[in-house]
C-alpha cells in the first residue's frame, strides 16, 4: 500500500476495503492461525487435542512412510504436470492462432464439460477404462488382447485423470499468454533470418513463458491435493498426501498430525511458487495474481 | 471508475455476508420455535439422522400416515460426522439416530444419549438378544440395534483357482492383483492379526507391527481398495475376490447367485448398528413411537430386506422372503467364540495401525 497525499480519500479507500479485510480475516488467516497452532498440540486419547505442546507431530512426519507419500506425491503431480505441459502448450499456442470464431467455438468446447462435476467426469472414465469396458472390447475387437486388460485401478489411469482434469488450466494460461503476443515481432526473427525453430525458441517460448509458468502453478499445485483422482481411478492404491491428511482426520482422529501434515504441504507448494519467480524472474502470473 | 466498482463489490460482499449471517440467524430461530411448537402439540415431528437409505420410502411414509409425526430424514457420511454434529446440538436437535457400535459407545461416554425407558416399548422383546448386551451397551440401557453383519470374502470361483476358506488363503500368489478389500484399517489390518491368531482388539504395538509385515506380503494381490459398490467390481469382473461387508454380500449374491461367500475360519468380525435418543432430544417421544414402529415384525422384515443387512428382529426372521433369508439371518454357529467386534483402543495402538495402513497401501501402489 503507498501512501498518497489524498489523505482524504483514504477514509473512504478504507471503508470500502474493510469487508474484504474482514472476510479474509476469518475465512483464510483464522482458519490457518488454527490450523498450525493444531499442530503443535498432543492428541488427547481417543478424540480430540489436549493444550500440551509438542514437536511429535512434526517428526512423525520423519518417518519413512510419511517421506515416501510425500515424494509420490511429488513424482505424481511431476509426471501429470510434464504431460499437460507436453499436450497443452501447443493446445493453447495453436489455439491463439484460430480466427476470432475458431477461438471462441474452441474456448466454448473447453469450457463445457466444467459444467458437469468433475467427479461425474471422473466417472466416465471408469466407465471407459473398467473390465470389458468400451477400451478393452476395442483393443480385443481389433485383436490386440484376448482378456480384459486390468486398465482400471492402475498408476496410468490416475495420471490420465489428474491430466483430464487439470488440461483446462494449462491451455487457457498458454492461449491468454501466447494472444496477447505480439506477432510480428516473431515475423521480424524470421525475416533477420532466424529459422523456425529458432524464432520459436527465442522470442515465442519467452513471450509465452509467463503463461506457461502460471499454467504449471495451477496444474502441479493442485496435482499435489486431488487425492480423490488417485482414490477413484487408483483403486486407494496411490497414497497422496491429500488422502494422507483425509486418513488421518477422519478415520484416524489424529487432528493434530492431519494439521501438521498440511501446513508442511503449504509450505511445500509456497516453496514451488517462490522457486517458480525466481527461476523465471517472472513477477505477474498469468491468470494469479 | 474503479472506485464505483470497488463499492459496488464491497456491497455485494457485505450483502453476502449478511445473508450469511441472516440465515443462520432465522434457521436456529426456525429450530428453536418447531421444538417449542412440537413440545406444546405433543410431538409431532421426528428428526432422525442417519446414513442416506436406511429405510424403505414406505416405511416413512406409513408411519407418517399412522402417528400424523412428520419425519424430518437428515443424514451423515461418517460416524464421526454424526458425532462432531451431535456434540455440537449438545444432545438436542435430533431425536432418534442409528450409528456404528464404536462410536455409540464413545457417543454414550460423553453424556449425548439418553437412558432408554423400555416400558413405552411394546416391541422391546422381539429385539434378538444375540445383538444385545455389546460392549457399547453392556446393559441394553441405550440402544436398539437395527440391522448387523460381518466381514465375509466373497469370490468368483470361475476365476479363482484356488479355494478360499479363511483369510490366510487370501495371501495365495493365485490371487495376484485380483483382490479388492473394503478401506477400513481396523478390518483390514485385523485380517492378518487373525491369521497370526491374535485379537482385532490387541493394544500390543509390537504385534500391529507383526501384522504390519505380514499384510505387506499381501500387497501384490490388491487391486482395489474400496468402501462403496465393491460387489460392482466383483461383479464385472474387475476382481475374482473380495472382502466385503454384509450389504454389498446380499447384493453381490443377488446379482450373480454363482459367486461363493465366506466366513473367514480364523474368525469372523462382527458390526452392529443401533438407535439411540439423544440426551437432548425434541421429542423423545416420536422417537419411542418410531422405535416400536420399527420393532414390527412386519416393518422390520421390509426395512432388512431393503438394507440387506442381518435382520435384528427375531420376531421378523420368519417372515423374511426365501430368496433373502440366506444373506439375512446370521449363519449358523455363530458365537462368542468365532466372532469379535472392532472397539476403540488406545491412540498409541491406533497410531500404529494407521502406519501399517500407510505402509499397505503405498505398497499396493507400486
Amino acid at each position: 500500500m503507498k501512501t498518497t497525499p489524498q489523505k482524504a480519500k483514504n477514509r473512504g479507500y478504507w471503508l470500502t476495503l474493510l469487508p474484504l479485510y474482514i472476510f479474509t480475516l476469518i475465512f483464510v488467516a483464522g482458519p490457518l492461525v488454527y490450523m498450525v497452532v493444531l499442530s503443535f498440540l498432543k492428541r488427547a486419547e481417543g478424540w480430540g487435542v489436549t493444550n500440551q505442546f509438542t514437536l511429535s507431530n512434526y517428526t512423525q512426519i520423519l518417518q519413512p512412510v510419511y517421506l515416501a507419500t510425500f515424494a509420490d506425491s511429488l513424482k505424481l503431480a511431476l509426471i501429470s504436470t510434464a504431460l499437460i505441459v507436453l499436450v497443452g502448450y501447443p493446445f493453447g499456442y495453436f489455439m491463439a492462432r484460430l480466427s476470432p470464431k475458431g477461438k471462441q467455438r474452441m474456448t466454448l468446447a473447453l469450457m463445457v464439460p466444467f459444467w458437469t462435476n468433475s467427479l461425474i467426469r471422473l466417472y466416465g472414465w471408469i466407465i471407459i477404462l473398467r473390465a470389458n469396458g468400451p477400451l478393452d472390447q476395442l483393443v480385443m475387437a481389433l485383436g490386440l488382447s484376448d482378456k480384459p486388460l486390468k486398465l482400471l485401478y492402475t498408476y496410468p489411469a490416475v495420471v490420465v485423470g489428474m491430466v483430464y482434469a487439470l488440461l483446462q488450466f494449462m491451455i487457457f494460461s498458454v492461449y491468454s499468454s501466447a494472444e496477447k503476443m505480439d506477432w510480428s515481432l516473431v515475423e521480424a526473427a524470421r525475416d533477420l533470418g532466424a529459422s523456425p525453430a529458432r524464432a520459436f525458441f527465442t522470442v515465442t517460448l519467452k513471450l509465452t513463458l509467463p503463461g506457461l509458468l502460471s499454467g504449471v502453478i495451477l496444474t502441479f499445485i493442485p496435482s499435489m491435493g486431488l487425492f480423490f483422482i488417485a482414490d477413484i481411478l487408483g483403486g486407494n492404491k496411490v497414497v497422496l498426501v491429500g488422502s494422507l491428511i483425509q486418513d488421518q482426520l477422519i478415520k484416524a482422529h489424529n487432528t493434530p498430525f492431519a494439521a501438521a501434515l498440511s501446513v508442511v504441504l503449504m509450505l511445500m507448494t509456497t516453496l514451488m511458487i517462490a522457486l517458480y519467480r525466481k527461476i523465471s524472474g517472472v513477477k505477474d502470473l498469468e491468470g494469479l495474481v | 471508475m474503479k472506485k464505483a466498482i470497488s463499492l459496488v463489490l464491497a456491497a455485494a460482499l457485505c450483502a453476502g455476508v449478511l445473508a450469511g449471517c441472516g440465515q443462520s440467524q432465522s434457521s436456529s430461530a426456525a429450530g428453536t420455535s418447531s421444538g417449542s411448537q412440537a413440545a406444546a402439540d405433543g410431538s409431532k415431528e421426528l428428526n432422525l439422522f442417519t446414513w442416506v437409505g436406511m429405510f424403505p420410502d414406505e416405511v416413512i411414509s406409513d408411519f407418517e400416515a399412522e402417528t400424523g409425526i412428520k419425519v424430518n430424514y437428515s443424514n451423515f457420511d461418517t460416524d464421526e460426522t454424526m458425532l462432531q454434529k451431535l456434540s455440537q446440538a449438545k444432545g438436542g436437535d435430533y431425536d432418534l439416530v442409528i450409528a456404528d457400535d464404536y462410536i455409540i459407545e464413545t457417543a454414550i461416554a460423553q453424556g449425548l444419549v439418553a437412558e432408554l425407558d423400555t416400558s413405552k416399548l411394546e416391541n422391546w422383546g422381539n429385539i434378538n438378544p444375540v445383538y444385545q448386551g455389546q460392549f457399547y451397551d453392556p446393559e441394553n440401557a441405550y440402544t436398539v440395534p437395527y440391522g448387523a453383519g460381518v466381514q465375509t470374502i466373497v469370490y468368483n470361483p470361475a476365476v479363482v483357482d484356488v479355494e478360499i476358506k479363511g483369510y490366510a488363503d487370501l495371501w495365495n500368489a493365485a490371487l495376484e492383483d485380483n483382490l479388492a478389500v473394503i478401506g477400513n484399517y481396523r478390518v483390514i489390518n485385523g485380517m492378518a492379526l487373525k491369521v497370526m491368531g491374535e485379537s482385532y482388539n490387541t493394544e500390543d504395538t509390537a504385534t500391529i507391527q507383526a501384522a504390519g509385515q505380514k499384510l505387506l506380503e499381501l500387497a501384490p494381490n490388491i487391486r482395489l481398495i474400496k468402501d462403496d459398490n465393491t460387489q460392482d467390481d466383483l461383479i464385472s469382473g474387475e476382481v475374482g475376490a473380495a472382502v466385503m461387508y454384509t450389504s454389498q454380500v446380499t447384493m453381490a449374491k443377488l446379482a450373480d447367485p454363482s459367486l461363493e461367500v465366506v466366513f473367514p475360519e480364523e474368525g469372523i468380525g462382527l458390526g452392529i448398528m443401533a438407535q439411540f435418543i439423544p440426551s437432548n432430544a425434541p421429542h423423545a417421544d416420536a422417537a419411542y413411537a418410531f422405535i416400536d414402529y420399527i420393532l414390527r415384525p412386519e416393518v422390520s422384515k421390509a426395512c432388512f430386506e431393503y438394507m440387506g443387512y442381518y435382520c435384528t428382529n427375531q420376531a421378523a426372521d420368519e417372515l423374511i422372503a426365501d430368496e433373502y433369508k440366506e444373506f439375512l439371518t446370521l449363519p449358523e454357529g455363530f458365537d462368542d467364540d468365532n466372532t469379535e467386534m472392532i472397539q476403540p483402543i488406545s491412540a498409541e495402538a491406533e497410531e500404529a495401525h494407521v502406519q501399517v495402513w500407510t505402509e499397505f497401501k503405498n505398497a499396493c501402489g507400486q
